[in-house]
């Protein structure tokens, strides 16, 4: 596919969805294709409208780190627990950095509100606790990946599954 | 550039291959007959600790054991949602797992522990063979589900002679008891696990349901809603999150079915599942060789039990469907209904109390289908029923193939249109 040169615009709607008790999860692949994908936290839609930032805990990410590192390309998905709502942008890779106090406290927020909504359909807390727990068992240093969206998908599961924003 | 979706079930095939379900064509789809190689991101229920799995795909099956479980399963989740007519499984894509590795370095990929399920197994065959009855044998096989494998919340339904219905004869762990229920076969997971005489196995109901409901919205979005139908409800427990459904068959023949709810999610996995497969096999089983037998006719001279009441009720008979209403409250219909009102009828006529199982199968008044078996469990239903919903009259099993009919207070019977 032809990559689109100019990124794309988050509208205020869509950057609320980004940011709520979604399941976030980068994938990348490497010059082969083959894919990896890592879970991450706390995303946050920079003042720009078109930058997403995002937090992976760094012992669970080094293919998907290396992926993009190599060649850029990233999808990520946000889907909500709730109503299985799930929007995936696809962009180009920015850069890492570490996480500065208010990406931290995105993260935290973001742990809270993922809770909440899985929580309303059944999933024990303790389950979603032990996601983060687990994915820092080894270290607890996280990072943060920066990309641009050029392209928005609906990925809500269904006939229409896949349509271009 | 990579494509990224959310699953809701892996199916794990065997030790190198998974499943995956096939129902849209869409961009996954297009990107996976593209690039064979795929990774999926699972998460144990338990520990919560996530493992990626590489894969590579094989091919896509149409037909075969691994589509006819697929397609069985998740027929069962769209009919329940009134969604048959749009969740079609095209076919199963079959991944070789190239690689499992866990998420953190840190956990190591561990076998499934392998519980030791045969002691309750061996107890469960044993406590079914020591029942002389068919009310006891279920009582018993419920109870034993409860305190053995730890399964409080059950039923078992019949079939019923035509075939087309499935009425709840037994339950455990329910309030009320839902003894009399019925569901249509091939309706919802229950009657479509009937229907195809498979197992139906759920594990997050929420999140199916959530996920059937996001794909209905798209079918309205559509403009297509004359392809959806009702949601049905669920009997059984509220909030139920795991469920089980298991045939109960004899020579391929549909007995009933055995269904297990929890409200916990993941309740039930896949070697959970082949164990109470076996445990309602063997229900089955003793289920068909319970034959009563069948004495010759015995006047019996009995004394009434319990106190006779002072009070008077009044038992209505509805001819066009044989149900029964005491003091205007709906008893049951049907077969029992017919059954029940012959007994009353004698009753009240003769004071007779004492019947035979012979007597009345052999009766053709009350036109009862040519299958015998099916006579012991409608008179289990009426009987549950009775305790249930009626304090002053009960059927009792009293041996020997024959029933006595306990009424304490006065009757006055009304038989209407």
């Amino acid at each position: 596919m032809k990559r689109p040169k100019t990124p794309i615009s988050i509208t205020a709607e869509l950057k609320d969805f980004l940011e709520s008790g979604v399941s976030v999860v980068v994938g990348t692949c490497d010059s082969a294709c083959v894919p990896e994908a890592v879970r991450a936290w706390g995303p946050r839609v920079g003042r720009d409208g078109r930058s997403v930032s995002l937090c992976v805990a760094l012992a669970t990410s080094g293919r998907a780190l290396s992926n993009l590192r190599d060649n850029g390309r990233v999808a990520v998905t946000f889907c909500l627990p709730t109503n299985y709502k799930t929007i995936q942008l696809k962009g180009r890779y920015v850069g890492t950095e570490r996480p500065k106090g208010q990406d931290l406290a995105a993260v935290e927020r973001h742990r809270d509100s993922f809770l909440a909504s899985a929580a309303r359909v059944g999933v024990d807390r303790r389950l979603i606790e032990g996601l983060w727990q687990m994915e820092l068992v080894e270290s607890a240093v996280m990072l943060k990946i920066r990309f641009v969206a050029e392209q928005a998908f609906d990925q809500t599961p269904g006939p229409d599954a896949g349509a271009q924003l | 550039m990579p494509n990224l979706t959310f699953l809701s079930v892996v199916h794990r095939l065997d030790e190198n291959h998974v499943a995956l379900s096939f129902q849209f064509f869409n961009k996954t789809r297009a990107n996976i007959l593209e690039n064979p190689r795929a990774q999926v991101l699972v998460v144990s229920p338990e520990t919560s600790e996530q493992y990626r799995l590489d894969l590579h795909y094989l091919r896509t099956e149409t037909e075969g054991p691994s589509f006819e479980r697929m397609n069985t399963r998740l027929d069962a989740v769209a009919s329940q949602s009134g969604m048959s007519n749009v969740f079609k499984l095209r076919g199963v894509d079959i991944f070789e797992v190239l690689d499992c590795r866990p998420v953190s370095s840190e956990l190591r990929a561990e076998a499934a522990r392998k519980a030791d399920y045969l002691p309750a197994l061996d107890s469960f065959t044993e406590r079914l063979s020591l029942s002389g009855d068919l009310d006891s044998l279920l009582s018993a096989a419920l109870e034993a589900l409860s305190s053995l494998f730890g399964c409080p919340h059950s039923f078992v339904l019949f079939s019923d002679e035509e075939g087309k219905r499935l009425y709840t004869a037994a339950s455990h762990g329910f309030e009320p008891s839902g003894v009399g229920s019925e569901v249509p076969i091939g309706e919802g997971m229950l009657g479509v696990a009937a229907e195809r005489h498979a197992s139906v196995r759920t594990t997050n109901l929420t999140r199916e349901m959530i996920l059937t409901r996001a794909v209905r919205a798209a079918i309205e979005r559509r403009g297509e809603q004359a392809l959806l139908e009702t949601e049905i409800p669920l009997p059984g427990l509220p909030n139920t999150q795991s469920q089980l459904v298991l045939p109960l068959l004899v020579r391929d023949s549909l007995q009933g079915v055995l269904c297990l709810q929890d409200q916990t999610p993941g309740r039930f996995l896949t070697t959970d599942e082949r164990v109470l497969q076996i445990a309602a096999r063997h229900l089955a089983a003793a289920m068909s060789n319970i034959r009563l037998p069948v004495s010759a006719f015995r006047k019996v001279a009995l004394t009434r039990k319990g106190a006779f009441s002072k009070r008077s009720s009044v038992v209505k008979h509805y001819k066009s469907d044989d149900s029964i209403f005491i003091d205007d409250a709906y008893l049951i219909k049907g077969i029992p209904g017919r059954l029940l009102w012959k007994l009353l009828a004698a009753f009240v006529g003769t004071g007779r109390i004492a019947f035979t199982n012979k007597e009345i199968r052999l009766d053709a008044a009350l036109r009862l289908p040519d299958i015998k078996d099916n006579l012991e469990t409608r008179l289990i239903l009426l009987r549950r029923r009775l305790d249930e919903r009626c304090e002053f009259m009960r059927l009792v099993h009293a041996g020997r193939g024959q029933l006595h009919l306990e009424v304490r207070c006065k009757l006055t019977l009304e038989d209407l249109p």
